[in-house]
């Protein structure tokens, strides 16, 4: 074949403008740390990068609401064990009042306690996490307990013992509130009975009636605080579940679309390489013709 | 008997000839780097051999040489690679416009990344997640007006730099076909100037360039098809004569379009703007023209033999040529009709599926958005609507945006899903919310019962295996262009090495005849001078 001057010249400049984009195309790759950096560098990476992404997303958004849900449970389990402590001291006081050496002073003295404790109760009852009261239902704006009303208009609405629930895994709805409005007002109807009966002077075994209430609505709250207790398992589980997740999900999307640092460095130094050749050989073919050797 | 002087004619037209030579060499050189040129050679051929045959020609002894003569001065340029070389170019020029425009595309998608659409989508997605978690919380509530702005804002992005784009190639094939109309125009003025050089027994060797040199160019356009017609008059046997260029369809028709120094304009059949030649709609076909010194514009039949207005369908031309690769970038009419629901395309069928994306994301975005109730305990309003009014229906995705109402007032996002009779509010019900989030999941009927984030994957994928298909094909008519374009610069291209040999080489023949000229001149000398003069 006959070659001439002005083909070698066009070769060479094809040649290194070939190894110019394919450095470029590497810089890139190292510069962003992405092997692709539109679709058609390879269109499945592109397409699973785009559903990596979202799962991982998900995730993530997963893990801020399980950070809700351990907030609420762990408030509900703290107001519970707060009425439980209540309820505790009312038990040994009500064991004080019926017991027939207590004199109707004493007893009136109880009684202003147990009223204390009542009112300790109905606060307990209104606790907030922000601006939201939690034993509200869905009503999370209305204080369950109001004053002068107590807790009547509102056990009418059924929104009250309407449950909240968030997502926490794809598909998976946990219930983050508890709706104990039932029973608070048992609670506060029972110390009302007490107040009436102590005010009215009943005899001590009469009292001590009380006891066996007091230790059922205990019993009503220590089934709701194993219901809470039992859904923070849940939430935990699920908080280590999603951390995994997190993890292989960020590895996964990394291994789809992330470089491989070393190879591409290595590819990088090589392709420099073949470039220095290409111009040093270049500037050697370019250089003589005949002319240079006849006068 | 032979003439005395005989010999110094001989060396007197080898002087000439070699001098001629050596010019043509000079003129390689000093075209050496010139774009199209084809290096050229002298034709020597010797004179008649004397004495010359005839019943009264002279009895001699042998048939003497009488010498040289250039016949002709030839381009050495082979057609068969010109021929490959135009086909290999068709295909560059498709795949290099389709690949440009999926490029444009790419970057206005802008997939895989943290700014694009699927991402706007996820954090819509995310705020709706935090509003089922804080329901009465009005910052949630803002958060979720916001990234649905930003959603609408990305679609209608998207849509409106298509739409640009979609614009610009209309331009360009204007542009393109506007280019290729004068190039047509100067081919058959070439024709016109060697139709009359030719007839005196000339070679106009560069002329012949310049309109190869157009040829090329033009069948970057578009394919074509071109035939010689012999000049009359003296023309050389080796002459090229005028060039007939056709363009050439998918079924094997032609259309003409230059015949000698006569040629015609290309139009778009379609809507166009007023120079008929950037499309203003769909493109439907091309029809010719013949352009009157006065200039209006008379129609013509494909073979010139009518006037009659031919129409060539745009789905009869072959996938060859920028032309082509523009156009199906641009969008053409299935069937020719023009009609708007067959319209085909990579542009305007992305900113299609991107329309009932944006639609079914909207109509069932609304749907469950109307389920639910607002913080006042009353059903829920459209979400999505056309932008700057209430309606639902016909959003697009140049027009989706979040309804003003809800704009201004974030409290009505009906985040509950309460019974609205009686209108109980609940505050804390997020219960809707979360139904809303989950749409990300739900396949939407008119899209084939796929999710809206699945059915954007899946255009990223397809736009993604276009682009790579189209750049793999543009690389490979590349590569084989190059081959070709080799194997003609091997024929056609000076080589300085050559050139510096023959300049040695016809040198040395013009010395040797002037050399030669001495010889007979000091025989002659002999004759005259010395002979006669015995016993002087």
């Amino acid at each position: 074949m006959r070659v001439t001057q002005s083909m070698l010249s066009g070769n060479l400049l094809r040649n290194l403008s070939n190894n110019y984009s394919k450095l470029g195309k590497l810089q890139e790759q190292i510069n962003t740390g992405k092997k692709v950096t539109r679709p058609s560098d390879d269109p499945v990476v592109a397409m699973k990068g785009i559903s990596y992404r979202t799962e991982l997303n998900n995730v993530e958004q997963f893990s801020r609401n399980i950070g809700e849900a351990y907030n609420w449970l762990d408030t509900t389990d703290d107001t519970y064990d707060k009425i439980g402590s209540a309820l505790q001291r009312a038990n040994e006081l009500m064991v004080q009042a019926s017991n027939d050496t207590s004199t109707t002073d004493d007893r009136m003295a109880i009684n202003s306690e147990l009223q204390q404790l009542r009112e300790h109760i109905q606060n307990l009852a209104n606790t907030k996490i922000g601006d939201r009261y939690i034993f509200s239902g869905t009503k999370t704006t209305t204080a369950p307990y109001q004053e002068g009303v107590g807790y009547d208009t509102n056990m009418s609405d059924p929104s009250f013992q309407k449950t909240i629930e968030i997502e926490v895994f794809n598909g998976i709805n946990l219930q983050i509130n508890s709706t104990p409005i039932a029973m608070f007002k048992e609670i506060d109807q029972m110390f009302e009975q007490i107040s009436t009966d102590i005010s009215s002077g009943k005899a001590g075994s009469e009292l001590s009636a009380h006891i066996t209430t007091i230790d059922n609505n205990m019993n009503k709250l220590l089934t709701e605080r194993a219901d809470i207790g039992a859904r923070q398992n849940r939430v935990e589980l699920m908080d280590s579940r999603l951390q995994s997740q997190e993890i292989i999900a960020t590895k996964r999307m990394s291994e789809n679309e992330d470089i491989d640092y070393e190879e591409a460095i290595v590819e990088m130094t090589t392709q420099e390489s073949i470039l220095r050749a290409a111009l040093s050989v270049g500037a050697q073919i370019i250089q003589p013709t005949l002319v240079d050797f006849i006068n | 008997m032979r003439s005395t002087f005989m010999g110094l004619e001989a060396s007197k037209r080898g002087l000439f000839a070699q001098q001629s030579a050596l010019y043509t060499t000079g003129h390689n050189i000093s075209n050496a780097n010139t774009e199209g040129y084809t290096r050229q050679r002298v034709n020597m051929t010797p004179t008649l051999g004397y004495p010359g045959i005839g019943l009264d020609s002279p009895k001699t002894a042998g048939f003497i040489g009488t010498g040289v003569e250039v016949t002709a001065v030839q381009r050495i340029r082979d057609d068969f690679t010109d021929k490959q070389y135009r086909q290999e170019t068709n295909k560059l020029g498709y795949w290099q416009a389709k690949s440009d425009t999926i490029t444009q595309m790419e970057d206005i998608l802008n997939e895989p990344s943290d700014y694009g659409l699927a991402q706007t989508l996820d954090q819509f997605w995310n705020s709706l997640q935090d509003l089922n978690v804080n329901p009465e919380d009005g910052g949630a509530r803002a958060v979720v007006i916001q990234r649905g702005i930003a959603v609408a804002d990305s679609f209608n992005y998207m849509y409106n730099s298509l739409s640009k784009v979609k614009e610009n190639t209309a331009k360009e094939i204007g542009v393109l076909l506007k280019d290729a109309n004068s190039i047509l125009e100067q081919i058959a003025s070439l024709n016109g100037q060697i139709q009359a050089i030719e007839p005196n027994g000339y070679m106009p060797n560069d002329l012949y360039d310049a309109r190869d040199s157009l040829l090329d160019q033009l069948s970057t356009y578009y394919p074509i098809e071109t035939t010689k017609v012999p000049s009359g008059g003296n023309a050389l046997a080796i002459a090229e004569g005028a060039t007939t260029v056709s363009l050439k369809l998918n079924d094997g028709t032609t259309v003409k379009l230059v015949d000698g120094n006569e040629y015609v304009q290309l139009r778009n059949s379609g809507e166009s703007a007023t120079d008929g030649q950037t499309p203003a709609g769909m493109v439907t076909g091309l029809h010719i023209v013949k352009v009157n010194s006065n200039g209006t514009e008379t129609f013509l039949s494909n073979d010139w033999s009518s006037t009659r207005k031919t129409v060539n369908d745009i789905n009869n031309f072959s996938t060859l040529g920028k032309f082509k690769g523009l156009v199906d970038s641009y969008g053409y009419s299935t069937d020719g009709s023009g009609d708007a629901n067959t319209e085909k395309g990579q542009l305007p069928d992305m900113i299609n599926k991107l329309n009932l994306m944006a639609q079914s994301f909207a109509t069932e975005f609304n749907k469950l958005h109307k389920d639910g109730t607002d913080l006042t305990g009353t059903s829920g309003e459209v979400f999505f609507v056309q932008n700057g009014t209430t309606d639902e229906t016909g959003i697009t995705a140049g027009n989706i945006y979040v309804a003003q109402n809800l704009i201004d007032d974030p409290n009505l996002i009906a985040a509950s899903d309460s019974d609205p009779n009686p209108g109980n509010p609940e505050p804390g019900n997020g219960k809707q919310a979360l139904k809303l989030a989950n749409m990300k999941f739900s396949g939407l009927s008119e899209l084939e019962d796929i999710s809206v984030q699945t059915y954007f994957e899946g255009l990223i994928g397809q736009l993604g295996v276009d682009g790579q298909q189209a750049e793999r094909l543009a690389y490979n008519a590349q590569t084989l262009q190059q081959a070709v374009e080799e194997r003609r610069d091997s024929v056609s291209s000076v080589s300085l090495d050559e050139e510096m040999t023959n300049m040695i080489t016809f040198q040395q023949a013009y010395n040797a005849n002037a050399r030669m000229i001495t010889v007979i001149d000091e025989t002659l000398d002999k004759i005259i001078n010395g002979m006669g003069r015995v016993g002087l």
